[in-house]
């Protein structure tokens, strides 16, 4: 009895599959032709953090107090800042991050106490050294990227 | 055209070349779209859309892959057969094309009447088997030589059935003649007289051909490629181009046994020829297989051994016993 059973559900499981492969044949195809067509970021993407820029003064609002440089459990990012006037705040002047050990925890953007870091939506790095993981934020916000 | 040619040329010589010059320009024509074809077809059930680069969708991607093997050096393996190595591509074309003389593609438009079509298609068609093993043999590869073996051993398995299956269409006709065969099926196709044979041919024939999910002489993630791992450029080219034209023979054949070769449905579409009529018949079959192919896993050596000797032989065995005595009882 096994045998004829097995032949009869095995059969049957065979059937059930191609149903599946011909649905999958006949629906639209998800695949963007990249170069071509690119789709909308989520919002939700994480891509290496940048500045935000505030439309009331047009750049960054990053005091260097270092609070980002501190939580970040890998230590890739580097913000050095100066003191203008005596009694002013510090204002940044350097802010480097070696996005190629990034783990993109979000913790330097949590921290922040000005709210001026964000996630970039950039999906499209590349490079032929290390070295080119290591991205200044403050020349991104200069170049207006 | 062809059609009007063959039939007004009298002379069975001359017959013959014009048919053996249309073969030779069909089957790499109809080998470039099968590849294409089936590219197509993974893309789309894979949610993808396949090749698109090349020409419009993709047309012109297999042509350009063609010109690529033409260019690509041939290498012979140093402790390789220098005779046998080279004579393996060969030999797995020449039966591809012999069995394109007895294929009724249409009411006239068959290269060569035989009485014994359907045998010459058999006995040519495990010529394959012999090149295969020669390929993997002279290769002097350890993983060439299995695949050539297990080859042999899975063509052996699935010839029986396959040759049972075929049987019970010829006990109903009483003869080999592919043409008479298509002409006793002007009512009924075999598909729905014998649907069992059916069945069996078609998934016997689909493990002749080599193809998943009986793509067991490839093997390609664990053999490397099987018995051609060797072979280079257009010697490469040849395996793949009588693979595919195995398939449109395998896919003509069980057309004209079960689906009424030239015939269209039920007695419909006389107006359409009936070359139109196989070539459809043959190339929705062909979509079939490579729906196959995309769909079910390659099976482990024993399943596919256990399957033939345990299920395919018994089963075409009763179904040719139960046609006889039915066929006696009528």
């Amino acid at each position: 009895m096994g045998y004829w059973k097995e032949i009869v559900e095995g059969g049957w499981s065979l059937v059930e599959g191609m149903r599946v492969t011909v649905r999958r044949l006949v629906k639209p195809v998800v695949t963007v032709q990249y170069p071509r067509k690119r789709l909308e970021m989520s919002p939700a993407y994480r891509g290496h953090i940048e500045f935000v820029r505030f439309p009331d003064t047009g750049t960054h609002r990053c005091i260097a107090c270092g609070t980002c440089q501190r939580t970040c459990p890998t230590g890739v990012i580097k913000v050095q800042g100066i003191k203008e006037h005596a009694r002013g705040g510090k204002v940044a002047t350097h802010y480097v991050i070696d996005f190629t050990r990034c783990s993109l925890c979000g913790l330097c953007v949590e921290s922040c106490p000005t709210q001026t870091l964000k996630f970039s939506r950039e999906y499209e790095l590349e490079g032929d050294s290390r070295w080119d993981g290591v991205i200044d934020l403050m020349e991104r916000l200069e170049d207006g990227r | 055209m062809t059609e009007t040619v063959a039939t007004s040329a009298g002379s069975d010589w001359l017959r013959i070349i014009i048919g053996l010059v249309v073969v030779l320009i069909f089957a790499p024509l109809n080998a470039l779209l099968l590849v294409w074809l089936e590219r197509k077809v993974a893309g789309h059930i894979q949610l993808r859309l396949g090749p698109m680069e090349v020409g419009p969708h993709g047309l012109l991607q297999t042509i350009v892959d063609g010109i690529k093997l033409l260019g690509k050096e041939l290498i012979t393996p140093s402790r390789a057969d220098r005779i046998l190595f080279p004579l393996a591509p060969v030999l797995v074309f020449m039966p591809v094309l012999l069995a394109f003389l007895v294929l009724p593609f249409g009411p006239q438009l068959v290269i060569r009447e035989m009485n014994v079509g359907l045998l010459l298609i058999f006995a040519f068609s495990t010529f394959t088997v012999l090149a295969i093993l020669t390929g993997g043999w002279a290769s002097n590869n350890k993983y060439a030589l299995l695949g050539a073996i297990r080859s042999v051993a899975q063509n052996v398995a699935y010839e029986i059935p396959l040759l049972l299956a075929a049987m019970a269409v010829v006990f109903m006709v009483r003869s080999f003649n592919l043409s008479e065969i298509v002409m006793a099926q002007h009512r009924v196709w075999f598909i729905f007289l014998q649907p069992v044979a059916g069945l069996i041919f078609f998934i016997c024939a689909t493990a002749e051909t080599n193809r998943a999910p009986f793509d067991i002489p490839e093997a390609e993630s664990e053999l490397v490629a099987g018995f051609h791992t060797e072979y280079s450029g257009m010697r490469f080219g040849l395996f793949f181009l009588a693979e595919y034209t195995n398939m449109f023979i395998v896919c003509a054949v069980a057309a004209t046994l079960f689906f009424g070769g030239w015939h269209g449905p039920f007695g419909f579409g006389l107006r359409i020829p009936g070359v139109v009529w196989f070539l459809l018949k043959t190339y929705v079959l062909l979509f079939v297989l490579m729906w196959f192919r995309w769909t079910f896993p390659r099976v482990r050596f024993d399943q596919l051994m256990n399957f033939s000797w345990k299920v395919m032989i018994p089963l075409s065995l009763v179904n040719l016993v139960v046609t006889a005595a039915v066929l006696k009882l009528l």
